[in-house]
């Protein structure tokens, strides 16, 4: 990897925590809060002991995951574009599983560990977070950019040597490079 | 600029040229200043059908071809000037005659000089007399001294290729550094031994008569470094023996000793005392003789300036009795790095660059693109013709044309290196290549640190010695230092990083 890569894998890391632990909650505070709240939904509540632990393990997997596609990359030896071109995908499986591993870790937080314990989130509430379809929606569509900006971004711009355009999109935005 | 006119004579004569040609594309003919000197060929062979003329001719035909399609698209690849001035057989001076006794008309003879006709016949015993010429002078120095004596260089040079080449030593004499006329052949069989002090001695005089002095006329002579396997059957009449070499070495050396400074200023004298083993074969299509590292050791006497080295013949000799290697090598620095750029940019190219060019004509410019970023340096990323910035589709068929022009010359230059490093005497290694990496392969090769063996090879890590390294260098390049783009392009940028 060249060091422009390394720096701008850093940046995107650097990004993605900020992004992950603060701008998102905030936007969920002041941004979305009439989509969130429903009946018997404390935002707070939910954002400190429902959304943001599923985001912080949804991060941490996002992280696992492009620190495993730069190794796989790093370390591969390609003989020819086509072989490159296998890892395209690999890369969409990746996207896809990680936004499934997303919404698996909002549905976990949100509805399924506490139908487990078999306790309540909110005091003589029900044993979920009574989470609206709007709210539903908002969360699930920030999974989908949460996994561009935490494993497209960086990947689009820190891919090494041959697969530097296997990204999607990294021809059109970096083939002219 | 300097101006080399060689000429092979015979069949070992023109595989010395093949030899010489592919020393030239791989830039080791140069004159003082580094630039590539202009090198003209000439092949001397009375036998037409000789596959090692067809082969020589091949390795010449393919060079100029890419030398051409290149054109001025590239700074170091393919540069090298190469003039062909064809073929030319001793016998179309004798009227379509194709024995000695119509070379020689016996029933003139004897009318016209009866004593003429007695030593003829003392001198050529019967078959000889009669045996076809066309394959050559069947290992016999003598029949082809005969033939030879009867060249009229005046006359031959109103005419045909003689003309042209005689005519351009006389222009290169006339603009600057004198050029050097170098033959080839060897001493051991019959064209050769023939041929090759005669033409240099009628050459040397040629150009005593026309005032060039200064031109230098030089020669490879090649002692035995073959033998032939199997035997001739009775109906194959007068043929070249084995057993014939050293009597006929001894014979031709002698001669050297005695008028060689008629003939030549210079000689170079190699051959080898582990011998390689030919088929036999009385030539024409059927003498496919694999090229020897003989062969390029007699090609490389060109770039022997001789200008810090006096003395009239020079001789080679190798550190370890079972082995070559490239510190046997004259000069081995510049030539080992030469020979190791050509062998690697060979290898790479035809078994691997080549190959992803024909991918790209399967799959769309992004989609290839995103496998091959190096590809957007050469070509243009939508595959549009002649688009701005000077990169053209990679489907143009004049890029096409490029290529296919490159792979032929790649698939020939293999061959040759695939037979110098596997073409050896019983007993006998070679510690230069890897001879099964040099040929032409489907497979994508990924690892260049094998190709070449020993002081030659590159120092980087194996790891880093590959292909896909060479690409990834080319995607980091900055524009601004390609000054040629496309096919042509793409060659002279893995010719300058491939080492």
């Amino acid at each position: 990897m060249r060091n422009l890569q390394w720096i701008l894998l850093a940046a995107c890391v650097a990004l993605g925590i900020g992004w992950i632990f603060i701008a998102q909650n905030w936007i969920f505070l002041n941004l979305f809060p009439g989509l969130l709240v429903g009946p018997g939904l404390n935002l707070t509540n939910f954002l400190q002991t429902g959304s943001s632990p599923a985001f912080s393990v949804f991060w941490f997997g996002c992280i696992v995951a492009l620190f495993i596609w730069i190794f796989v990359t790093s370390s591969a030896s390609p003989r020819s574009s086509a072989q490159t071109r296998q890892m395209q995908p690999m890369w969409w499986l990746a996207a896809a599983l990680l936004t499934l591993f997303g919404w698996l870790c909002l549905g976990w937080f949100t509805i399924f560990q506490w139908q487990v314990s078999g306790t309540s989130p909110e005091a003589s509430g029900p044993n979920f977070y009574p989470v609206p379809p709007g709210g539903w929606f908002i969360l699930m569509g920030f999974v989908l950019i949460d996994v561009l900006l935490l494993f497209w971004l960086p990947t689009l711009l820190a891919s090494p040597r041959t697969y530097r355009l296997v990204v999607p999109g990294a021809v059109t935005l970096l083939g002219g490079r | 600029m300097k101006h080399i006119f060689a000429i092979g004579v015979g069949g070992t004569g023109a595989k010395c040229i093949e030899a010489l040609v592919h020393l030239h594309a791989c830039g080791l003919l140069i004159d003082d200043d580094g630039n590539p000197a202009r090198l003209g060929v000439f092949l001397v062979e009375p036998d037409q059908q000789s596959a090692l003329l067809v082969r020589a001719q091949t390795a010449i035909n393919r060079y100029c071809a890419m030398s051409r399609a290149i054109g001025r698209n590239s700074d170091l690849f393919g540069r090298a000037e190469l003039r062909d001035y064809g073929q030319w057989s001793p016998l179309t001076t004798s009227s379509g005659a194709i024995s000695l006794d119509q070379v020689f008309p016996k029933a003139v003879l004897r009318t016209q000089a009866p004593g003429v006709a007695a030593l003829f016949d003392c001198l050529f015993p019967p078959e000889e007399q009669r045996a076809d010429l066309e394959v050559g002078f069947r290992g016999r120095p003598p029949i082809g001294s005969a033939v030879m004596s009867r060249i009229n260089l005046e006359k031959e040079a109103q005419v045909g290729q003689w003309q042209q080449m005689l005519g351009d030593i006389q222009t290169a004499a006339g603009s600057g550094e004198p050029p050097i006329i170098y033959f080839f052949g060897s001493v051991f069989g019959g064209t050769g031994a023939s041929g090759v002090p005669t033409l240099g001695q009628l050459l040397k005089n040629w150009l005593k008569r026309q005032g060039l002095t200064s031109i230098q006329v030089q020669a490879s002579l090649l002692l035995p470094y073959f033998d032939f396997d199997g035997m001739a059957d009775d109906d194959t009449g007068v043929h070249a023996e084995s057993r014939n070499f050293q009597l006929n070495t001894d014979a031709a050396l002698q001669y050297l000793r005695s008028s060689g400074k008629a003939c030549f200023d210079r000689v170079y004298l190699v051959g080898s005392d582990i011998k390689a083993r030919y088929g036999f074969s009385i030539g024409g299509t059927s003498q496919s003789n694999a090229a020897h590292l003989v062969e390029l050791l007699a090609a490389l006497g060109v770039r022997h300036s001789g200008k810090n080295s006096g003395g009239y013949a020079h001789v080679l000799s190798r550190a370890k009795p079972q082995a070559v290697g490239w510190e046997d090598l004259p000069d081995d620095e510049a030539v080992g790095e030469a020979l190791a750029r050509g062998s690697r940019f060979a290898v790479a190219w035809r078994n691997n660059f080549s190959h992803e060019i024909g991918d790209a004509q399967k799959v769309s410019m992004s989609t290839f693109l995103s496998g091959a970023p190096w590809a957007g340096k050469f070509f243009h990323p939508a595959g549009a013709s002649l688009s701005t910035g000077g990169r053209p589709g990679i489907r143009d068929k004049e890029q096409l044309t490029v290529q296919s022009a490159i792979d032929q010359y790649c698939d020939t230059f293999l061959q040759w290196l695939n037979q110098i490093a596997s073409n050896l005497g019983s007993g006998f290694r070679q510690e230069l290549f890897s001879a099964d990496l040099l040929s032409p392969s489907d497979r994508f090769e990924y690892s260049l640190s094998r190709i070449v063996q020993g002081k030659a090879r590159p120092r980087r890590p194996e790891s880093a010695d590959t292909v896909e390294s060479i690409k990834v260098q080319m995607d980091c390049l900055p524009s601004q230092s390609l000054p040629h783009r496309g096919m042509a392009g793409l060659a002279d940028c893995l010719w300058a990083l491939v080492v």
